[in-house]
């Protein structure tokens, strides 16, 4: 397996008044051609600005230091020019919030031609056509008419399908797909997730899907990993991270997800305290003050995530006692 | 049992939509909410669900005046919130509160959010001292999984998730009566939300307040609802209280919902899911006629396209629009 992006100890940090935040603590992981990755985690654990800085897309108040390698070139910090041909054409992001990523003064219609003519040298024609197909693809209501419509008259739902749509025009290599489900009722959903499984088997586009819904998750991805503070903390197959997870925080993520079976007369087993500020950089475990195992090693001591690359592994002193 | 809180009837909402056309711009009237009707009582969670664009948010906000009403009537305590005068609105609006579903736009991006989650109380408890505010907002920051330290920083330094739960703070510290939630939970990490479902029990068995509930993630749904209401299309499917709905849906489209509901469950892949329920969402300018729900019922007739099927009762708190009801609750599931 070639690996298509390769991301080496990426830190991103802000700049914020007189302060300075990390948002991505020198993080390393692969996606190989082909593949789905989910990365999932406690919300601010930094999984959108991980993408983000890697296609050069941070705040003016970021700075992103490391390596990404795409098919084995440096895109990090990259000139812009050279950025924005690699996007759209080679890699598309869904973004999490539909607003930005649409343009809220252009017509639907509008921002999907424009990139079928920039990006697939289509004529006007032609990319009319393809922006009412791809709207077609992703199952829009009447599409059309919605060809017309402003993003501001579309439901949240109706907006993510468009980003969709305009993430997978061009029939990227890589996708990275940001939250890309989370306002669209089961079984629309359903049918996106088909969508995506698709577009990686006719055209092996590999994706990115980062997500707080395991369950899309557990449907989609090869190969899982659980981000907390800045970090990966668990990284494994599918498979291994849900039958048999290692770290508390991803045991204790398990733990909290209501079922059909959930008793509602009972509270639901949250994982206790709130997630850490990323303001300050903890020497030990960032998950210590909400962790039942906590030793005193914990607090000393960071944690790393061990084993070789593509081993489930987790980043937590009870594994190596 | 106690009078409504809240009791909504017949309520419609339309929205024009222009489009470009070669002989100038057409105006062409879309009809979001369709003739909806049911009320809420103290302490009660009422939740919505139903597919993108059915209206589930239109509703929400009409119901609070954010957008007027083509047509019906708000009832809130008695009082008709659709007529009544600008300043008696504004007083109530301490006591209505929403949590919108796009946190991030909701939210001024100029202002820190410490004053984001105190300004309505600079607005509904102008006699509260700065220091009792912020005392209130720091309360508030930690019932909701927030930092204390973080009120001096802007929106857009926060991730969507942390914005979601500002939202929720804003809308909960004038202590409301009313509560809508739109998605309040589906940009938040498991362990946040099971926090936050937490929370707004235990808020509401404090208070008693009211809540409606909108998402799209039924394992939610069930979880925070006392009753369910189920959208197509603008119209209301089925209504009933939760074990009803879960246990014995009577609608076609309720019980394909129920059907597609994902699990954390490696072994189910995408594919799987998809078969649950095909076809495509009509378009809202131009419904099905009879049933709106036809065209991807798997159990429609002729009868289905020829006339609409009237809201019938199951028992005294089920509705059901369905032509066939007995049979489809007949058919396995
Ligand atoms: N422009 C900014 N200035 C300062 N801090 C920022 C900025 N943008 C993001 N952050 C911070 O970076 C951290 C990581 O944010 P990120 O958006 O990556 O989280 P996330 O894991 O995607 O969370 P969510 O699931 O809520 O989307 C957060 O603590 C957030 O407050
Ligand atoms: N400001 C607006 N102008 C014109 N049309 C609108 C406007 N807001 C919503 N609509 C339309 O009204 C319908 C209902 O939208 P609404 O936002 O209420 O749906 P929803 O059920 O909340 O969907 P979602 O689950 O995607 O949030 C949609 O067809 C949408 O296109
Ligand atoms: S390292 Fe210690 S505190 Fe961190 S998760 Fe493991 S046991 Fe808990
Ligand atoms: S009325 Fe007919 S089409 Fe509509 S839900 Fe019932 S059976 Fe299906
Ligand atoms: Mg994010
Ligand atoms: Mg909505």
């Amino acid at each position: 397996m070639n690996a298509l992006l390769e991301i080496r100890d990426l830190s991103v940090r802000f700049d914020v008044g007189d302060a300075e935040l990390t948002a991505v603590r020198e993080l390393s992981l692969d996606v190989a051609e082909g593949e789905c990755l989910g990365v999932v985690g406690e919300s601010g654990a930094g999984k959108s600005q991980t993408f983000l800085a890697a296609l050069g897309l941070l705040a003016e108040n970021a700075r992103a230091e490391g390596s990404v390698l795409y098919r084995g070139r440096e895109i990090l910090n990259a000139p812009r020019r050279e950025l924005n041909t690699l996007r759209g054409r080679r890699i598309a992001m869904v973004f999490q919030d539909p607003l930005s990523g649409l343009t809220s003064t252009l017509r639907i219609g509008r921002q999907l031609e424009e990139s079928a003519r920039r990006h697939l040298g289509m004529n006007a024609r032609q990319a009319r056509g393809k922006a009412l197909e791809m709207l077609e693809t992703v199952r829009l209501p009447d599409p059309e008419h919605c060809l017309d419509l402003y993003p501001f008259e579309l439901s949240g739902g109706m907006r993510q399908r468009v980003m969709i749509a305009l993430g997978m025009i061009c029939r990227p290599d890589l996708l990275i797909a940001d939250e890309p489900t989370t306002a669209l009722d089961v079984t629309i959903q359903a049918q996106i997730l088909g969508l995506l499984a698709e577009l990686r088997r006719d055209a092996n586009t590999s994706v990115v899907l980062i997500t707080h819904d395991l369950a899309v998750a557990a449907g989609l991805c090869d190969r899982i990993l659980i981000m907390y503070n800045g970090r990966p903390v668990e990284s494994g197959t599918t498979r291994e991270v849900f039958t048999a997870p290692k770290h508390p925080y991803t045991k204790g993520l398990l733990a909290s997800l209501p079922s059909l079976a959930t008793d509602p007369a009972i509270d639901l087993t949250a994982i206790p305290g709130q997630p850490p500020d990323a303001l300050v950089t903890p020497r030990g475990c960032a998950f210590a003050e909400r962790c039942e195992h906590v030793m005193d090693r914990c607090i000393s001591e960071r944690p790393l995530l061990g084993g070789t690359r593509g081993r489930h592994a987790a980043a937590c002193h009870l594994l190596s006692p | 049992m106690t009078a409504p809180l809240l009791s909504v009837r017949s309520l419609c909402v339309d929205y024009e939509q222009r489009r470009a056309g070669v002989f100038g711009s057409r105006a062409s009237t879309l009809r979001a909410v369709h003739d909806i009707s049911f009320e809420l009582s103290e302490g009660e969670t009422l939740g919505i669900v139903g597919e993108t664009g059915c209206g589930k948010t239109s509703l929400g906000k009409a119901i609070l005046q954010l957008v007027p009403p083509a047509a019906g009537r708000v009832l809130w305590r008695g009082t008709d919130l659709a007529r009544t005068d600008a300043r008696t609105l504004t007083r109530l609006r301490s006591e209505l509160q929403i949590v919108f579903q796009d946190p991030l736009s909701a939210l001024n991006p100029r202002m820190p959010v410490g004053e984001i989650v105190a300004e309505p109380l600079r607005v509904h408890a102008a006699d509260m001292s700065a220091q009792e505010r912020r005392a209130a907002v720091a309360d508030m920051f930690e019932r909701v999984g927030l930092r204390p330290e973080m009120t001096s920083r802007y929106p857009n330094e926060f991730s969507s998730g942390q914005c979601q739960r500002i939202s929720i703070a804003r809308a909960m510290i004038t202590g409301p009566k009313l509560l809508v939630c739109d998605e309040p939970v589906s940009a938040l990490d498991v362990s946040i939300q099971a926090q936050i479902c937490n929370l707004l029990r235990r808020l509401q068995r404090e208070t008693g307040i009211a809540i409606l509930f909108i998402s799209h993630d039924l394992s939610v749904l069930r979880y925070m609802s006392h009753r369910v209401m189920v959208l197509y299309l603008g119209r209301l499917m089925e209504i009933a209280p939760r074990d009803e709905l879960f246990e014995n849906p009577r609608h076609p489209y309720s019980r394909a919902l129920i059907e597609a509901i994902p699990e954390a469950d490696p072994d189910r892949g995408p594919h799987d899911m998809a078969d649950a329920l095909p076809g495509e969402i009509p378009s809202a300018l131009a419904p099905p006629s009879g049933c709106v729900f036809r065209t991807r019922c798997p159990i429609a007739t002729p009868e289905c396209a020829r006339t609409r099927p009237p809201g019938e009762s199951v028992s005294a708190s089920h509705r059901v629009a369905c032509h066939h009801w007995r049979d489809a609750h007949a058919q396995p599931r």
